[in-house]
């Protein structure tokens, strides 16, 4: 019993020089994965090209232009930023799903969301479908069938009575096996060998397609819906109560979790239109963040995002680096060293949830 | 504040569980639903706190149906503390009771100083100031009940439903809760199992049965040994101590009533 007892209140002060350790982190982060790559360039050339790119200090000609400033500038930096909005908004969205579905087991794909969007890009893959949509079509299809299928799993969970937590997962599972079935037919009677493997490949996730044009609405985007959540701890923490309760203490959840449902499927939309399906990192997480700052809403949505962003920015170094002369797709790396520390955190600590259950 | 429930019915299909029950809470008084289990306490109760909507009759706090308030404003004027329920969540205790401030607060509202002032006073009003850090898990039911009133406490309400609060506890903590929310001296409905209990703070009984209101009445005209074989089958002696309290003493089958003088004497 007194082990347990783990005096969440007196931590506060832990908790914001954890906050503020880990905004370091994140940014060192960024700074020393910025240097390692296939490509070697000395870490000093490194930051000289960024100063120039941000404050125009130093020689326009070597550090503006040329090999090492399109590596720097067009490769590897937009790779480590997409890498910290996807981290941040599968964290964030993790957090929220299992707070809206009031389930430990939900991430953020759970309602349908990876069925959704692995059907529009077997789709699009397999049928080519919209590829009026530009050279990344696939994520495009994906995003819309991820966004759809939430819509409809809203939708579905509305009908009849006012939707609860069971209903919305009954109407996840429900839609992601019929999302499911149409995929497979699609793949079973397209006879497309590369196609299925370009699928395959397209659901392990990829950071790769990185580009700044998708940056400067992704980023911005998952920051934004990262800061509403926040902002909405309080009523994060009552969905975890129940309705009944909530009731009593002057929230209906049910429209908060309708609009919060509608929020985090944008988000995931945009993350999974940029980098496929990266999955476990919103599942791992939140319970890795309850371990460490509590139950907490106000607390666990930023430490949350924090984490998220530094976990997927290492993964992704690690993935570019661990095999010479081979990029390992990040969703593969993030599951294969992923799972077995979950594993070793639950075994360690007796955790259910938050609690002991 | 004066809560009433007037002409309740619910019904789920065919089955109906409440029957035209009216009921009404005067100011600062504590009022006590009594009644076998399944007779409709709770069901009562959760209409009286919006949980369940009664497919007939209304509920007006002060005046006002219940209808047009909204379930912000309505907290803020009834608070509940419910049958004991487990949250298995490691919200620490002051997480749980600063919950209790939601209804006074707008959607992006953080919680200030006076929110967390409000969260002491209650604590220390239910006793529990030292066990401040600690998570709501590691509690026993007793103090995780205590926990769940001061939240009720922290919503600043005139008036507090108890649904079957003490169930599971034992009799020490039983008292204590009750001890602390009689002192508050606000409106209390409350369903209560214990009739001895329901004797010693109520001010005022409804009495229910198969979803209809039996009798209601001060406790001492209302519990008679009558009421008791009527409700629950069991023959029961009532009397007063020298305090003027009623006591009530149940006889169940292998105690014959006849052995009675006998068996008081000797509680063998």
């Amino acid at each position: 019993m007194e082990k347990t007892n783990r005096g969440i209140a007196e931590k506060t002060h832990l908790y914001v020089m954890l906050t503020v350790f880990l905004l370091v982190g994140l940014v060192l982060s960024i700074l020393i994965a910025v240097t390692i790559g296939s490509t070697r360039i000395p870490f000093n050339e490194v930051y000289k090209v960024i100063l120039f790119r941000l404050f125009g200090v130093g020689d326009p000609v070597l550090y503006g232009t040329g090999a090492l400033h399109d590596i720097v500038i067009f490769i590897r930096l937009p790779r480590l930023i997409l890498a910290v909005a996807v981290g941040m908004g599968l964290a964030v969205c993790g957090v929220v799903m299992q707070a809206i579905v009031k389930n430990p087991l939900a991430d953020p794909y759970i309602l349908g969301v990876s069925s959704g969007a692995s059907l529009g890009a077997t789709l699009a893959v397999m049928l080519g479908v919209g590829t009026f949509l530009g050279s990344n079509f696939v994520g495009v299809m994906g995003c819309v069938g991820a966004f759809a299928v939430s819509l409809m799993v809203l939708l579905l969970a509305n009908v009849g009575s006012r939707s609860n937590s069971v209903k919305l997962l009954l109407a996840g599972m429900a839609l992601s096996a019929v999302c499911s079935a149409f995929s497979s037919f699609v793949v079973y009677f397209a006879h497309d060998k590369e196609g299925m493997m370009t699928i395959t490949y397209w659901l392990m996730g990829s950071l790769a397609g990185a580009k700044w044009e998708n940056i400067v609405i992704i980023l911005p985007l998952v920051i934004i819906c990262t800061l509403f959540f926040w902002t909405q701890y309080r009523v994060l923490n009552l969905m975890l109560l129940g309705d009944e309760v909530s009731i009593t203490l002057g929230t209906d959840l049910t429209k908060y979790r309708n609009f919060y449902l509608l929020i985090a499927s944008l988000m995931i939309g945009f993350v999974v239109y940029a980098s496929g399906m990266i999955g476990f990192v919103g599942l791992i997480i939140p319970h890795v963040v309850r371990i460490l700052v509590g139950t907490n809403h106000k607390r666990l949505v930023p430490v949350s995002a924090l984490l998220g962003a530094i976990l997927l920015v290492w993964a992704d170094v690690l993935c570019r680096v661990i095999i010479p002369k081979n990029e390992l797709p990040i969703g593969i790396l993030i599951s294969m060293i992923g799972a077995p520390s979950f594993i070793y955190l639950m075994a360690r600590k007796s955790y259910g949830f938050g609690g002991k259950q | 504040m004066e809560v009433m429930g007037n002409n309740i019915d619910v019904s789920y299909g065919d089955t109906s569980i409440l029957k035209d029950v009216s009921i009404k809470a005067k100011d600062k008084k504590f009022v006590g639903i009594i009644g076998p289990n399944g007779s409709g306490k709770s069901t009562f109760l959760k209409c009286l706190y919006r949980v369940l909507k009664p497919n007939g009759g209304s509920v007006y706090i002060d005046g006002k149906e219940l209808k047009h308030i909204s379930i912000k404003e309505s907290a803020k004027k009834v608070a509940v503390v419910a049958q004991h329920n487990f949250y298995n969540f490691d919200f620490s205790i002051e997480e749980v009771v600063m919950m209790g401030r939601s209804p006074h607060k707008k959607n992006m509202e953080r919680d200030n100083a006076k929110d967390y002032e409000i969260v002491n006073k209650c604590l220390e009003k239910v006793g529990m100031k030292d066990f401040k850090g600690r998570s709501f898990s590691t509690l026993s039911g007793g103090e995780q009940q205590r926990i769940i009133l001061a939240r009720a406490l922290a919503q600043e309400t005139d008036c507090i439903i108890l649904d079957e609060p003490t169930n599971h506890l034992d009799i020490k903590y039983q008292l204590q809760l009750l001890d602390i929310v009689k002192e508050l001296g606000l409106t209390i409905i409350s369903a209560i199992h214990d009739l001895n209990i329901a004797a010693m703070y109520c001010d005022y009984l409804y009495v229910m049965k198969d979803g209809n209101l039996m009798i209601q009445g001060k406790p001492k005209d209302v519990l008679t040994p009558k009421l008791i074989k009527d409700l629950y089958e069991v023959e029961a002696d009532i009397s007063e101590d020298k305090y003027g309290r009623t006591n009530i003493i149940y006889y169940p089958e292998h105690i014959k009533r006849g052995d009675k003088n006998e068996n008081s004497n000797s509680s063998l």
